[in-house]
C-alpha cells in the first residue's frame, strides 16, 4: 500500500510518521502512539468513542486520513490533565457520576472539552448538540448531562 | 442499623482511571510476538460449505498462518456441545466464522480473508421460531440428539428444538374451569443487540500444546477456562484467562463468545499471542444476539379479581448454537406469572435453532419476555374485570408466605411489592394527566416486576484479604467491573466489614484464573450479593485472626478483646489498646520473634439450598434470591405521526439496601433507558436472504440524550435481605424488565390501543388509532 509522511503534534509532543494512504488518525493515535485512551467502537463516525481534539475543533478521529491530519496538533484524553490535576471536566465526570464501563468516556471528555474552550457560555441547546452525537449504553445519559453542566460551572469558576 | 460506610454515595473507585484513558480493554494491550486475526464470515443464513480455497490467501504478505474448520471434531458448550470453533462442514448462520486468517498486522490479515474462495450450495433457512418448528422446516442441526449435554436440556430428535422446559403448579385445567374472566394473547419480542459500546476482543497465546494464556473480554473468565479446557482435553490449571476491564458486557459476554475459536486458531501459532478484536459490524453479526421470543398467555381469574389460573408458552428463536440461550428459555418459565401469586399454572418454554447469530443472556434474562406478556396481560385482564390495573396487581401480589410459580415460600425478606407500587404511583400520578390536545394523546401505564438469578447450585463467589503492613488491605476477588460499579460497591462492603476507611481498600480491578479466587461468572446482578457475601466472611476471618493474635501476644482472653478497625481494644481494661496493623505480616515481638500468622484470609459464598429445576414438573426451589419492584411510563402520542414520546420514566425497586444510592440510581436509569430502547427502536431485522439488514449504529437505533425522558424518578426501597450483604440484593438487570410493558399500558392510556409487539412502530400504531397522515415510518 502507497505511504505518505505525516507529522503531527500529539499532547504537545512532534511526530514524525511514516503511515498508508488508508490509515486513520484513530489507526495513528492507538497503534503507534500507544495513546490507547481514545476508543474504537464503530470506525465509522456514528458513536463519538473516538473523538479527539484537531486543531481546537472536536473530531472523530477514525475518519480522518492522512490529508486530514497531516500537519495539525491533536489533544488527546491522555493529554488533558496537567500532572496530577485533572482538566475540570474530568473532575466533574468522576463527581457527577458519569462514567460506568468507561468505554465512551473520553469521547464525551474530548467533545465538551472543545465545546467549552471555544464557547464556555454554551446555551444548554449547544451542549444538548453536541452530547447526541454520543452514545453511551451504560448510563442513560442522565449523570452524563449533569456532568457536562457540572463542567461548565467549574470551569466557569476558574476563569 | 447505622453503617460507616454503607449507604453512602462514594465516588466510582475506578473513575480516575476511565477519565484520563489510563483503563486498559482488551484492544489496548500489546505483547510481544503478538499476530493479528481476521476471520472470512459467511455470507449466506444456512449453506452446505462444498470447498474452501485458501491457496492464494496464503501468499499474501505477512500472512502466517490461514486457519479453516475442516477436520476439527471439537464441539464446545457448557450444557450443550453444539458448536464448532469454526464452520465445519455447513454454515448455520450469516456471519459465522469460515476461516482465520493469521498475520503480521491486521490489515495484512484482512486482505488476505478477501482471496480465500467458498464454494456454498444454499439451504433453505429460518428465522422466525415457530416457523422452525413447523412441519418440513430445515434442520440446522441434523445431530441435536447426539449431542453431549447436561441433564434438563431434552432435544427433540429430528427437530429444531433443542431444549424444553416444562414447569406445572397445581392443576390448570381446572383452575380454567374455576376461573370467571379469561384473557388469551399472543406475543412478540425481536431479537435485540447488546450493543457494548466495546467490541468483544480476545488475545490467546500457546505456550505449549498443553498451557495457554487468554485475554478476553469477557464477564466469565472461569467458564472460558472451563469450556477452553474441554475443547483441548488439557489440565485446567494451565489456562490462564486474564480479563481486563470490560467495556460493557449486558450479559453479552457471558459464558463464552469468540475465546474458544480465537484459542482453536491460535494453537497454529505456538508461541504468538493472536489478537482478534471485532468490527461494530461483527459484534452484531458474530457473537451473541439477545430476547427472540414469540408467546402465548392465558390467564384466567374469578370476578373479584383473584388471579387463579396462567397457562403461556414461550417459542425462542436462540439462533445456530444452543448452549448460551438454554438457561435463558428455562429462566422465563420460572417468572412467566409475572409478580403475583396463581393457584394453577403451566409452562411450556422452547429453546429452538434458527439460523440467526447465537442468542444469549441480555439484561433480564428470560425476565423481560416474560413481563412482556403478563404484565400486559394484567393491564388487559383489569379492563374485563372492571377494576384498576394497580387494584389487581394489589389483589395478587406476591408477598410475605404467598406461593410462587416454582413452589418456593415468599419470605417478607424478598421485598415489598405494595411499597414499591405505591411509590410509583405516587410519582407518575402526582400531576393530573394532561388533557388530549390537537396535536397529542396522553397516557399512562404501570408494571410490576420480579427477577431471580439463574445459576447452577453451586456458583459461588470468592474473596482473598491479604493486610499490608500500613494497615491498608488488598482484596481479590473475580467479579468483573464492566461499569455497573461493582468495585467501588465491594470497597464500600470490605470498608464497613474490616471498620475502616474506603481509601483503605484496594478491591483488586482485573482478573487472572490462576492468582484471583474462584468466581462462576459475573452474570445475574450477582455480584454484591455473592461476591459480597464472600468479602464480608473474608474480613470477619481476619478479624478473627487478628483478635487471635493479640490474645497471644497480650494474654488476654480472646472474648476479651474488641476490633474496631485500627484498634484493638479490651473490652476489661480501658487502657489497652493495640494497633492492627502491626499484625498484617504477624507481629514481630519486641523479644525479636514472630507471634500469630499473618493476616490473610479467603471468604466463599453460594446461595444454600438451590437445586436445579426438578425433573418433569420443573420448578422446585431453583430460584435463590428474588427482587421486586415497579416500573412506570407517561407517554404522550403524536397525533399525526403515531411516535411516542416518553415524558416519564419511573421505577421503585426493593433492593434491601442500597449499599451505594448514587451508584444504584446510575444503575436504574442506564436500564430503563435499555428498556426504552427494546420499547420503542431496537430491533435486528434481517433480508430475504437471512442476513442481518442493520448490523451498524446508524440503523440500529440506539437511545440516545435526546430520548431520555424530561421526568426520571427513582425510589430505593429498602426492606432488608437476612441472606444479603447488609441486607442487599440484586438490582442491576432489573430495571430494563417492564419498561417496554409500562410504555405499552401507557400507550393504551393514551390511545386505546392495545399492542403485542415491540419495538412500537409508530405508523402501525397510527394505523391501530385510526387517523392521523404524514406517517413516516
Amino acid at each position: 500500500m502507497p505511504t505518505t509522511k505525516v507529522t503531527l503534534k500529539v499532547n504537545g509532543f512532534e511526530h514524525q510518521l511514516e503511515v498508508d494512504e488508508k490509515e486513520t488518525l484513530m489507526e495513528v493515535l492507538r497503534d503507534r502512539l500507544d495513546l490507547t485512551g481514545t476508543k474504537n467502537a464503530c470506525a465509522y463516525g456514528s458513536c463519538g468513542a473516538c473523538t479527539v481534539v484537531m486543531n481546537n475543533e472536536a473530531v472523530r478521529s477514525c475518519l480522518l486520513k492522512p490529508d486530514k491530519y497531516n500537519g495539525n496538533e491533536v489533544l488527546t484524553i491522555e493529554g488533558l490533565a496537567e500532572g496530577d490535576q485533572l482538566h475540570p471536566i474530568q473532575q466533574a465526570f468522576i463527581d457527577a457520576g458519569a462514567i460506568q464501563c468507561g468505554f465512551c468516556t473520553a469521547g464525551f471528555v474530548m467533545s465538551l472539552y472543545a465545546l467549552f474552550t471555544n464557547n464556555l457560555n454554551a446555551s444548554e441547546e449547544e451542549i444538548k448538540t453536541v452530547l447526541e452525537k454520543h452514545i453511551c449504553r451504560c448510563t442513560g445519559y442522565e449523570f452524563i448531562w449533569d456532568a457536562a453542566k457540572l463542567a461548565q460551572k467549574m470551569m466557569k469558576d476558574v476563569t | 442499623m447505622n453503617y460507616n460506610e454503607v449507604g453512602k454515595p462514594l465516588l466510582r473507585t475506578d473513575a480516575y482511571e476511565k477519565v484520563t484513558g489510563k483503563a486498559t480493554y482488551v484492544a489496548d494491550i500489546k505483547l510481544p510476538k503478538m499476530l493479528y486475526a481476521k476471520i472470512l464470515r459467511a455470507e449466506h443464513a444456512h449453506a452446505k460449505i462444498l470447498s474452501i480455497d485458501t491457496s492464494e490467501a496464503e501468499k499474501m504478505p505477512g500472512v502466517r498462518k490461514v486457519v479453516t474448520g475442516q477436520g476439527c471434531d471439537i464441539l464446545f458448550g457448557a450444557c450443550i456441545k453444539d458448536q464448532p470453533p469454526l464452520a465445519v462442514d455447513k454454515v448455520r448462520h450469516a456471519g459465522e466464522g469460515v476461516a482465520a486468517v493469521i498475520a503480521e498486522s491486521e490489515r495484512q490479515a484482512e486482505e488476505a480473508t478477501k482471496k480465500i474462495k467458498v464454494k456454498y450450495e444454499p439451504l433453505p433457512f429460518v428465522i422466525d421460531p415457530l416457523e422452525a418448528i413447523a412441519e418440513n422446516a430445515s434442520i440446522i442441526h441434523e445431530r441435536n440428539h447426539e449431542y453431549n449435554r447436561l441433564p434438563g436440556y431434552p432435544p427433540q430428535k429430528g427437530t429444531n428444538i433443542f431444549h424444553h422446559y416444562y414447569q406445572v403448579k397445581g392443576d390448570p385445567e381446572k383452575g380454567f374451569k374455576d376461573a370467571e374472566v379469561i384473557v388469551e394473547e399472543e406475543f412478540y419480542y425481536p431479537l435485540l443487540s447488546h450493543v457494548q459500546m466495546e467490541p468483544h476482543g480476545c488475545i490467546a497465546c500457546w505456550d505449549s500444546s498443553d498451557s495457554c494464556r487468554i485475554w478476553a473480554s469477557t464477564q466469565a473468565p472461569f467458564i472460558v477456562r472451563e469450556i477452553v479446557g474441554h475443547m483441548f482435553h488439557i489440565p485446567f490449571a494451565n489456562i490462564k484467562v486474564y480479563a481486563p476491564y470490560l467495556g460493557g458486557g449486558f450479559g453479552g459476554k457471558s459464558d463464552v463468545s469468540i475465546e474458544p475459536m480465537v484459542a482453536y486458531i491460535a494453537r497454529f501459532v505456538p508461541g504468538h499471542p493472536v489478537r482478534l478484536v471485532l468490527t461494530r459490524k461483527e459484534a452484531f453479526t458474530s457473537s451473541l444476539l439477545g430476547r427472540g421470543m414469540k408467546g402465548k398467555i392465558k390467564v384466567g381469574a374469578r370476578k373479584d379479581g383473584k388471579l387463579v389460573a396462567l397457562k403461556a408458552s414461550f417459542y425462542y428463536s436462540d439462533g445456530a448454537f444452543g448452549d448460551t440461550g438454554c438457561n435463558v428459555v428455562t429462566a422465563t418459565g420460572f417468572v412467566a406469572t409475572g409478580p403475583y401469586e396463581f393457584e394453577h399454572c403451566e409452562v411450556d418454554c422452547f429453546g429452538i435453532y434458527t439460523n440467526t447469530p447465537p442468542v444469549g443472556a441480555y439484561r433480564g434474562y428470560g425476565h423481560p419476555e416474560a413481563h412482556l406478556m403478563s404484565e400486559r396481560v394484567i393491564n388487559i385482564l383489569a379492563r374485563k374485570l372492571g377494576l384498576s390495573q394497580a387494584e389487581l396487581m394489589r389483589k395478587n401480589f406476591l408477598s410475605d408466605g404467598k406461593i410462587n410459580a416454582v413452589g418456593q415460600v415468599i419470605r417478607k425478606g424478598n421485598g415489598d411489592l405494595y411499597q414499591c407500587l405505591n411509590e410509583v404511583e405516587k410519582e407518575l400520578f402526582a400531576d393530573p394527566k394532561p388533557e388530549e390536545d390537537d396535536e397529542f394523546y396522553y397516557g399512562r401505564g404501570i408494571a410490576g416486576l420480579m427477577k431471580t438469578p439463574m445459576m447452577v447450585p453451586n456458583a459461588s463467589s470468592g474473596a482473598i484479604l491479604k493486610m499490608c503492613e500500613d494497615g491498608t488491605f488488598n482484596v481479590s476477588i473475580s467479579g468483573i467491573e464492566m461499569g455497573q460499579g461493582s468495585q467501588t460497591t465491594m470497597t464500600q462492603i470490605a470498608a464497613e466489614a474490616l471498620k475502616v476507611t474506603p481509601d483503605k481498600i484496594r478491591i483488586s480491578k482485573d482478573v487472572d484464573t490462576q492468582f484471583s479466587p474462584y468466581e462462576w461468572q459475573t452474570v445475574g446482578s450477582i455480584t454484591t450479593l455473592r461476591v459480597g457475601n464472600a468479602i464480608i466472611q473474608a474480613a470477619d476471618r481476619a478479624i478473627q485472626k487478628m483478635k487471635e493474635s493479640v490474645a497471644q501476644i497480650a494474654h488476654k482472653p480472646v472474648e476479651d478483646l474488641k476490633y474496631e478497625g485500627e484498634l484493638i481494644r479490651s473490652k476489661s481494661d480501658k487502657n489497652f489498646e493495640f494497633e492492627t496493623k502491626k499484625l498484617a505480616l504477624s507481629y514481630l515481638s519486641p523479644e525479636g520473634h514472630g507471634v500469630g500468622e499473618p493476616i490473610e484470609t479467603t471468604g466463599h459464598y453460594y446461595i444454600p439450598g438451590v437445586n436445579f429445576p426438578a425433573p418433569e414438573v420443573g420448578g422446585g426451589n431453583c430460584c435463590g434470591s428474588w427482587t421486586f419492584g415497579c416500573e412506570g411510563a407517561e407517554v404522550k402520542v403524536s397525533k399525526k405521526t403515531g411516535e411516542v414520546t416518553v415524558t416519564h420514566l419511573a421505577i421503585a425497586i426493593d433492593l434491601g439496601k442500597a449499599i451505594n444510592p448514587m451508584g444504584a440510581r446510575a444503575q436504574m436509569v442506564g436500564g430503563m433507558m435499555m428498556g426504552y430502547g427494546a420499547a420503542l427502536t431496537e430491533e435486528v431485522l434481517f433480508n430475504e436472504k437471512g442476513i442481518m439488514k442493520n448490523p451498524n449504529y446508524n440503523q440500529y437505533k440506539l437511545p440516545r440524550l435526546s430520548n431520555v425522558p424530561q421526568k426520571l424518578t427513582v425510589k430505593l426501597v429498602e426492606t432488608p435481605d437476612e441472606t444479603g450483604p447488609f441486607g442487599a440484593r440484586c438490582i442491576a438487570e432489573h430495571p430494563a424488565i417492564s419498561i417496554p410493558p409500562a410504555i405499552m399500558n401507557a400507550i393504551h392510556d393514551a390511545t386505546g390501543v392495545d399492542l403485542f409487539a415491540i419495538p412500537v412502530k409508530p405508523k402501525e400504531l397510527l394505523a391501530k388509532i385510526g387517523g392521523g397522515q404524514d406517517a413516516n415510518n
